[in-house]
């Protein structure tokens, strides 16, 4: 049997085609099992999605391209588990559309940041990243101060999310906004905010609340979600 | 173009070069915008009070828009207008849907990268690398590239030539992987029809491959097999010798293609990817380099029996050094993305530096080394104005390169090995932000680096723009070709 | 140049562009979304002109080509 390229050569069809089927085994072969296999995603206590205002504050994450500079991802490296905590695991992305887990470190890795510095300390750091870091390279974020939270669309965001496959529900839609203003403003009742969203953080700002205050609110709760105590290794094994 | 009068005479094919120059003269528009920004926003990264304090300005906003303009605007406008030139000549044959379109494509294009600069800058990003533009964008441009793939795919068809040359396989395949790669990572639900806001259908890990095995892709189909394509019309025709070997194109062709596409995972190494994913696009990472320099030693070897010209013609000097550097960057590559050496460069700036020796030394001198072929041919002139001011070009962007990537290699080896410092009581010996402080030296260096680059690149566009108002010094040349067999009319 | 037919297809298709546009500038719920409306527009329209010139130019030049060959 004679191999020949002349097959493909001569006929661009076969050469469109022929191209097509071997770019395409590859990223079945890679991609597909990682939906199939269920212990990818690993199965933990804990997580939950983002609340309204975490949500929000996700999205300006996302928007300013604060992955550009600081990663989501504790690698399974001695070094990283001591300067940042657990190693990332993929459950506590599992609700992020689309992932931020970052390429480049020109700031420390984010992914256990909740909680680790008070709000006050975040809100300042982001208006004005040398006042407490002097050799900081980051720039300055306190147009996001400035700016007030579009609200008005915040039900339709949660429904797009829930089309993606992130689990909320019909109580939390109905009750978004709500939600969201009372985790902008520390003298509201934030009860309910709570039983939807465990471990949700008030953050200092008031009932309009503005993207920084959305941002700060997202920042405080990362990584906080799933508690390693009360697993171990081979629970966590993919 | 007049018709042969002489009843039964063979009309001569027109090609349609109108739109190769529109496409060199946007790529070089962009080349200066993309090095520009780049030369800002590593100033951003060595001073930051360049960023303002202003929402538009920042590095995050402006990232996207560097990356967009280097890969997308610079580099696919050349990809695009250099397709359309080989491919008439290839087959004999006008582009396929005439010029209406073909200045779609065109102008499309151009609308595409416009829109997508103008979203970063306003604050819209899906914030996956390399395909930022929100959903609307994208859409935009998956019409744009059917049409591109109209018009070169019908070309093809259209061919007077039994055999499809090689330039085109590789053209081929880069049109239709990234068609492939843009709308399986581009799905998503926008929030609804009138916003620009949307969410990827995928998350977490999943997503996280899904968008490194584009990410990566992007850059083996887009930034390689597309440039493949160009190095393997302009070198030979540079040199005027044949491709090295056939038998060496056919396999390094199939191959690279094959083995390109599992490569992602190298980019999630130690991540909470799979083991068995990370260890399979290690592999194939390791594997890819012998396709790869399959296709460097291809293009350099043509050179056999015209290494003289390298001496002389400063295009040619560019599409081999380019050469070259492919070569290198396609073993450092798989280096980095063995597991244990991944571990001390990811995250840190030696992947920058990985990133812009592939980019700056293959892509863009590829592509100077035929812009400068093209001109000259494109605009009916004996040469370029100067030869001696594209010399300067050359060695004052590869002093550039030079000092980039090696500035890059010193931060990044510095970074990895300080976060994973411990002194002698145990502790880790470094704060992250003692290793920022350790890498601002070579920052500087880098955008020296930078700045020497974009000088270069100024120095083309004068030159070019002097090459093209310059009188035509000679007859048309290559400006219509005759189908295969055919007998040109008398007088023609 | 015999493109006609494609002169038509791809500037209705423009023109459907540009009404696509419209609506989306109009009913924008966001800042993008008004700016990439409009832009699509105006695009749009000025492409679709472009077409229109070029075809009458190119008749004119058929035209003065013919008055030419039958007079020399």
């Amino acid at each position: 049997m004679r191999l020949s390229n002349e097959f493909f050569e001569k006929n661009a069809i076969f050469l469109l085609v022929g191209t097509l089927l071997t770019v395409a085994i590859g990223g079945i072969i890679e991609i597909v099992p990682l939906f199939t296999i269920e212990t990818t995603v690993e199965h933990v206590q804990g997580m939950r999605p983002y609340s309204p205002l975490e949500s929000r504050g996700r999205d300006i994450y996302v928007r300013e391209g604060c992955y550009l500079c600081h990663s989501q991802q504790v690698r399974a490296l001695r070094d990283e588990v001591e300067r940042y905590g657990h190693y990332s695991i993929a459950a506590e992305s599992m609700y992020d559309h689309p992932f931020q887990w970052g390429s480049k470190r020109i700031g420390p890795d984010l992914a256990r940041v909740g909680g680790k510095y008070s709000s006050d300390w975040q809100y300042a750091h982001l208006k004005n990243p040398q006042e407490l870091v002097p050799e900081s390279l980051m720039p300055h974020y306190a147009f996001l101060a400035d700016t007030p939270l579009e609200t008005f669309d915040i039900a339709d965001r949660l429904k797009a999310q829930r089309e993606v496959g992130v689990p909320y529900t019909d109580e939390d839609i109905a009750n978004a906004a709500a939600d969201l203003r009372a985790q902008a403003d520390p003298s509201a009742d934030s009860s309910k905010l709570l039983a939807r969203y465990p471990k949700a953080v008030v953050v200092p700002g008031n009932r309009e609340p503005t993207e920084m205050d959305a941002l700060v609110a997202y920042l405080q709760m990362l990584g906080t979600l799933v508690n390693f105590a009360d697993t171990n290794t081979e629970r966590l094994q993919q | 173009m007049a018709e042969a009068s002489v009843a039964g005479a063979v009309r001569p094919i027109v090609y349609n070069d109108a739109i190769v120059k529109k496409f060199i003269i946007a790529a070089m528009f962009w080349a200066i915008v993309a090095f520009l920004v780049g030369v800002y926003i590593a100033t951003e990264l060595t001073w930051p009070s360049f960023n303002l304090g202003l929402s538009f300005l920042n590095f995050g906003r402006l990232r996207p828009v560097h990356t967009s303009a280097a890969i997308f605007a610079f580099g696919g406008s050349a990809l695009i207008g250099t397709s359309f030139y080989v491919v008439q000549r290839t087959c004999r044959a006008s582009l396929f849907g005439g010029k209406a379109l073909a200045d779609f494509v065109f102008w499309g294009y151009q609308f595409f990268i416009v829109m997508a600069a103008l979203s970063y800058v306003m604050g819209y990003s899906q914030s996956k690398e390399y395909a930022e533009p929100e959903w609307h964008i994208d859409l935009w441009l998956t019409i744009v590239w059917v049409a591109y793939l109209l018009v070169f795919l019908g070309t093809i068809l259209k061919r007077e030539e039994p055999h499809i040359y090689v330039a085109n396989w590789f053209y081929l395949a880069f049109i239709v992987t990234v068609a492939m790669l843009h709308i399986v990572n581009n799905l998503a639900v926008p929030v609804s029809l009138t916003t620009a806001k949307s969410y990827s259908v995928y998350a977490g890990v999943q997503d996280a491959l899904v968008q490194w095995w584009y990410g990566h892709n992007a850059v083996g189909f887009f930034l390689t097999a597309g440039f493949l394509g160009m190095m393997y019309y302009f070198i030979p025709k540079a040199a005027n010798r044949p491709v090295y070997s056939y038998r060496l194109s056919v396999v390094h062709f199939w191959t690279l293609i094959f083995l390109y596409i599992w490569a992602g995972p190298h980019h999630l190494h130690w991540t909470a990817l799979p083991d068995w994913t990370q260890t399979l696009g290690m592999a194939f990472s390791i594997m890819l380099w012998m396709p790869s320099w399959g296709g460097m030693i291809n293009g350099i070897m043509t050179l056999s029996g015209a290494w003289d010209k390298l001496r002389t013609d400063p295009g040619l000097r560019f599409s081999v050094t380019a050469v070259g550097f492919y070569g290198m960057s396609t073993f450092e590559g798989p280096v980095m993305s063995v597991r244990q050496v991944n571990a001390l460069s990811h995250y840190t700036d030696w992947t920058i530096g990985h990133v812009h020796s592939g980019a700056l030394g293959w892509v863009a001198f590829i592509v100077f080394g035929a812009v400068y072929y093209l001109v000259p041919v494109l605009w009916q002139r004996k040469a370029l104005y100067s030869t001696r001011l594209a010399s300067w070009h050359y060695w004052i962007a590869t002093m550039g390169i030079v000092l980039y990537i090696v500035s890059m290699w010193v931060a990044g080896i510095t970074e990895g090995l300080m976060w994973r410092a411990y002194d002698q009581y145990g502790f880790l010996q470094y704060s992250f932000v003692e290793s920022v402080v350790a890498i601002h030296p070579y920052f500087v260096v880098r955008l020296l680096g930078g700045l020497f680059f974009l000088i270069g690149a100024l120095i083309m566009v004068y030159n070019l723009i002097q090459t093209i108002i310059s009188p035509t010094t000679e007859a048309p040349r290559e400006s219509a070709g005759y189908p295969i067999g055919a007998v040109p009319a008398a007088g023609e | 140049m015999e493109t006609e037919m494609g002169d038509w297809i791809i500037g209705v298709m423009m023109a459907v562009f540009g009404l696509i546009g419209l609506f989306l500038f109009g009913r924008a719920a966001d800042g993008e979304m008004a700016v990439f409306g409009a832009s699509l527009a105006a695009f749009s329209l000025i492409f679709v002109f472009g077409l229109i010139k070029q075809n009458y130019d190119r008749q004119d030049v058929a035209r003065a080509q013919a008055k030419d060959s039958s007079h020399g």
